[in-house]
């Protein structure tokens, strides 16, 4: 049919079935669809993968554009970048201590993740192994924590964080005559001001992905080393956690990644300042001048701020898809 | 060799002592129950303090009036009448925005709080879940280079917030880019009456970039779980749907749907308990004065130390999640039920 | 040294009873099977004596020490799973020396006990491998080299040979009793398999519905069944049932009569019995004239005939009516018959037999207790445990 092609295609079509058809590419395109209807979905899927690339993209393009583009010349900037300055990604080091900034954000999600992956390891270990009275409503309840908005969270933390809530101290007023009361210690400033809540914020969806590993290991193998001699604990390190290593790596790297991404309490927990444990958040924000606004160093900031992200999820992408494949859902 | 038993190299458990095999001793004893809580107890510690100490917290100053003097942090205790007065609409002396809309013209419902949290989040978990699949659809088939096509659908995703704010505050701040012209010079944007010449500080305008900024990070993470519900359909059913000579789109229709429904409930779901506490792309994109979210009027009427007020929002926010939860709870319950 | 002792051990879970007053006692050195049907406890009493399991009431001794509420580490005990249970993330040699690991033993200590276990169930050369790259005997090796690498006291093992091909368990069957005479370790060894516990064990504990029916030597199971559980659940093809009365002239069924006198046999005239004779004690009745002990013959007629190559199953019909009889094959009014495979009996034909009055058993049929085991004068009850290697063809 390919030699067809090129002939004339202005021939009737209501020839006799036997011999093939004169048509254009296009309707010869669609009638072979028709026939063969997996071409048609290979052209979609085409199309639609496209399309999803240039979305996706297009934003981070962008940002390059701004990046390269000259601050002089940041107006009406089009597809491609008005002049070529580099300068600004090493720029942003000098305006900002980014590298700081940066540096809290990884300490931040490395404490939370830590963490949470020892809590969750111990809860999921429970919830996925164990049979006791009370199970089910508490894995609700830990769900439900997980609806409530950090706003709701904000302002007794805040209080707390601050060292302005005294917890009185059960006795003391009779061994010392005067109530004593201990005061909260003063952690805004501190990493700690965000990694505890991130923390209780991030927990539950690791507690229910390791729930789901930790529960797929044969009971064998837990009693098994058992037997051999280490106890209750000593099989969930030894044994279950070792080989749950891909559940384990999934919970770490969404937790990760949950916190480098958070904003609420990044913002609101610290004053902004490197020194003072500001994440990523502080460091961007903190780029906007009292005179200027220099677009084109908040884009490279943005372009160095999602590097490490960037890599993670090309490196672990499989464990993602693969982890929440294995269960995260399920529950 | 019955004879050497345990006889060299170790000390048998039993005949050690010390602190660390008293406690070991002691938590190999307890029951299955008892060790069970054992091990909640720092996972329930943290939550008590970090979640539920707040949330019973913000409850209780939800029941006082603001503070009208600088030092004391709340007034006298009023009860439900920041409730009251929240709900019937009284409140807005104490808020930047009205909580309920004040008319029921598009512009009076976009600039309320409850109105323009829901159309957000009722119109980007719709595309989010859209588009999501389509992304889905295309990730699960096997192709050359999926690796990559994977990791640049799934990228936005893994952009933190502050990123995402700035990348949709440059796209369309007025004077730099080609999105947005002047009245001399308008965009194709401009001309097709998307958005006007000074989209972040019009209300519908920033609406509609907190949406689209939304939709292009979190759709990914609609794909994910949907492609995690995708991957883990028996793959021989459809070999079985192939041998009974059905086509793809009837194999779509009849299998992947119905079977990955579920897992589309539970992600948009999560979605909307997301969508429905919108602040950091509104704060870094627009600004809450223009887009005032739920979770807006929280942080401003903290921020101006009107406690009271802020946490009164911040409980009400939660049940109206609440609420939107039990409804997708009944509904993926029918929806369970119905196979 | 390595004897256990289980005194009225029960566990009960929620709203079932698992193991109902057990009491048993396991010499050093000894071979014991529990058998019994899933579900008749048998794993939930291994499980509590390895710890895995506390018992709801009761006393555990292992070695003369009480370890009921001890964890299994110790307990001086050392278990294959069913499973096999290899930690797939290490290698043989590790997976071997994990318990010696946990408890600090050095180095040349750990090496030198290794390779003596790897040596015993012949795994030389194969100590870095993976288990997933092993086969499923190679696997069972390594299970078994990780139990008795720490010289336990006890050894148990639940099923091991369970998940292995047929050729591979007999094989392993055999593997695993030189072991024991070469260790001369107690092994208590949980099995559904009742073959199984007849080759391998010293003594078979038969379990059912959580209760201990009766623990012997295999022969004294086999032929002196405690009750009607036991009969039908040791041999294979099962002991054949029918079930009657005594009366003035002996049993008395629809279909089979055994003469004798009831007095003489511990039996009242009126009790609801059901007689019990396995199949190789079913004789045609002009092989039976040998027998010492012969019943008066029974008329049957030949349904389904099964040569296994060695010995022929026959399935006979008591009642006269065939047709009435094919439709209701209740074990009533069947009889199993093992004969010899030149034997040329064709189906649908007429046989004659006689049962070996000696290997008749006769049980309560309510209680399903033991009453009688062999239907000869007791005077002469001593002369039939000598007839019995005639009788075994």
């Amino acid at each position: 049919m390919a030699t067809d092609t090129g002939q004339s295609n202005q021939q009737n079509t209501g020839i006799g079935e036997d011999r093939p058809l004169k048509r254009g590419p296009l309707s010869k395109w669609v009638s072979s669809s028709i026939q063969n209807p997996e071409r048609a979905y290979r052209a979609m899927f085409y199309v639609a993968t496209v399309f999803f690339l240039f979305t996706t993209l297009f934003p981070f393009y962008w940002l390059l554009v701004l990046a390269l583009t000259p601050q002089n010349l940041l107006t009406n900037v089009g597809l491609v970048p008005n002049g070529f300055n580099p300068m600004s990604f090493v720029t942003v080091f000098e305006r900002v201590p980014f590298h700081i900034y940066m540096f809290n954000s990884l300490v931040l999600g490395i404490m939370t993740t830590v963490i949470v992956l020892l809590l969750a390891s111990l809860a999921g270990y429970v919830f996925g192994r164990l049979r006791f009275p009370g199970k089910a409503p508490m894995m609700l309840a830990i769900l439900a924590i997980s609806y409530f908005p950090p706003a709701a969270f904000l302002i007794p933390l805040f209080e707390l964080f601050t060292g302005n809530v005294a917890v009185p101290l059960l006795g003391t007023s009779l061994v010392f005559g005067e109530q004593l009361y201990l005061n909260s210690p003063d952690l805004f400033n501190t990493p700690w001001a965000m990694v505890l809540p991130f923390s209780a914020l991030f927990m539950p969806l690791s507690i229910f992905i390791l729930t789901t590993f930790y529960g797929q290991i044969p009971d064998g193998l837990e009693d098994a080393a058992r037997i051999e001699g280490t106890t209750r604990l000593g099989a969930l390190f030894r044994v279950i956690i070792p080989l749950s290593a891909p559940g384990v790596a999934t919970a770490g790297v969404l937790t990760f990644i949950s916190v480098y991404n958070e904003f609420f309490f990044s913002f609101l927990m610290n004053n902004g300042e490197a020194q003072n444990w500001a994440p990523l958040v502080g460091g961007i924000i903190g780029l906007q001048g009292q005179f200027d606004t220099p677009y084109h160093l908040m884009a490279a900031a943005s372009i160095i701020g999602v590097l490490p992200v960037a890599i993670l999820v090309i490196v672990a992408q499989e464990k993602i898809v693969s982890g929440l494949t294995a269960g995260a859902l399920k529950e | 060799m019955a004879t050497e038993q345990e006889s060299q190299g170790a000390i048998r458990d039993s005949s050690r002592s010390g602190p660390y095999v008293t406690a070991v001793r002691w938590m190999e004893n307890l029951s299955e129950t008892a060790f069970a809580y054992f091990l909640l107890a720092p996972a329930l510690l943290l939550l008590l303090v970090i979640a539920i100490y707040p949330l019973v917290t913000t409850f209780g100053m939800s029941l006082f009036a603001d503070a009208i003097s600088g030092s004391a942090s709340l007034g006298e205790f009023v009860g439900i009448q920041n409730y009251v007065e929240l709900l019937t609409n009284q409140k807005s002396y104490a808020l930047p925005a009205p909580f309920l809309p004040t008319s029921l013209t598009v512009g009076g419902i976009v600039s309320s709080a409850l109105g323009v949290t829901l159309i957000f989040t009722i119109v980007s978990v719709f595309f989010e879940t859209i588009i999501g699949f389509a992304q889905a659809l295309v990730l699960d088939q096997d192709f050359r280079g999926r690796r990559w096509i994977r990791v640049a659908i799934i990228i936005p995703w893994a952009v933190p917030i502050v990123i995402q704010g700035m990348i949709f505050f440059l796209l369309f701040q007025p004077g730099i880019g080609f999105l947005v012209g002047t009245s001399q010079n308008p965009s194709l944007l401009n001309q097709l009456g998307i958005i006007g010449t000074t989209p972040l500080v019009n209300t519908i305008d920033s609406l509609l970039i907190i949406t689209v900024a939304d939709v292009w990070k979190t759709t990914a993470f609609m794909a994910l779980l949907i492609l995690a519900g995708m991957q883990s359909i028996d793959r021989s059913l459809y070999d079985v749907a192939r041998v009974s000579g059905a086509s793809p789109w009837q194999q779509f229709k009849l299998i992947t749907f119905p079977l990955i429904l579920p897992t589309i409930m539970v992600a948009m779901l999560f979605r909307t308990i997301a969508a429905m506490r919108v602040y950091g792309i509104i704060e870094t994109t627009t600004g809450c004065q223009t887009v005032p979210s739920l979770s807006c009027l929280v942080v401003s009427s903290f921020s101006s130390r009107t406690y009271g007020t802020a946490a009164t929002v911040a409980f009400v926010t939660a049940a109206i999640i609440g609420v939107v939860v039990s409804i997708y709870i009944v509904k993926f319950a029918d929806a369970e039920g119905g196979f | 040294m390595g004897d256990v002792k289980l005194e009225h051990v029960s566990k009960h879970y929620d709203d079932v009873t698992a193991v109902d007053d057990m009491n048993v006692q396991i010499r050093d050195g000894e071979f014991v099977c529990l058998v019994g049907p899933s579900g008749c406890g048998k794993s939930t009493t291994m499980e509590m004596v390895a710890g895995l399991t506390m018992p709801s009431e009761g006393t555990i001794h292992i070695a003369g020490h009480e370890v009921t509420n001890l964890p299994p580490k110790d307990r001086g005990i050392a278990m294959v799973f069913q499973n096999i249970a290899l930690f797939p993330h290490m290698d043989v040699y590790d997976n071997i020396s994990f318990g010696l690991r946990l408890r600090d033993y050095d180095k040349e200590e750990i090496d030198r006990r290794v390779e003596k276990a790897s040596d015993v169930v012949q795994l030389e050369g194969m100590l870095d491998r993976m288990p997933d790259e092993m086969s499923g005997g190679q696997r069972q090796r390594v299970a078994i080299a990780r139990a008795i690498v720490r010289n336990p006291e006890v050894f148990l093992m639940d099923e091991p040979l369970a998940n292995l091909d047929a050729k591979l368990r007999v094989h392993m069957r055999t593997e695993l009793q030189r072991l024991h005479k070469e260790l001369d370790t107690t092994i208590i060894y949980v099995t559904h398999d009742q073959a199984e516990a007849m080759t391998m064990s010293d003594r078979i504990a038969v379990l059912d519905s959580g209760q201990l029916q009766q623990i012997d030597p295999p022969l004294t199971c086999y032929n002196e069944p405690a009750n009607l559980f036991v009969a039908g659940f040791i041999g294979s093809p099962a002991m054949n049932f029918v079930e009657g009365e005594v009366t003035e002239n002996g049993f008395r069924s629809e279909n089979l009569d055994v003469e004798f006198d009831p007095a003489r046999m511990g039996v009242n005239v009126g009790d609801q019995v059901t007689l019990g004779i396995r199949p190789e004690d079913v004789y045609p009745a002009d092989d039976g004239r040998t027998l010492s002990h012969p019943t008066a013959e029974i008329e049957t007629v030949s349904d389904v005939l099964e040569p296994m190559g060695d010995e022929i199953f026959i399935y006979l019909l008591l009642a006269d009516d065939v047709e009435t009889n094919l439709e209701e094959t209740a074990s009533n009014n069947q009889l199993l018959m093992s004969v010899d495979p030149d034997s040329d009996i064709t189906e649908e034909q007429d046989v004659d037999v006689v049962l070996d009055r000696s290997k008749i058993h006769l049980f309560d049929t309510n209680s399903g207790q033991a009453l009688q085991h062999g239907l000869v004068n007791p005077t002469t009850a001593e002369s039939t445990t000598g007839t019995e290697a005639e009788s075994d063809d």
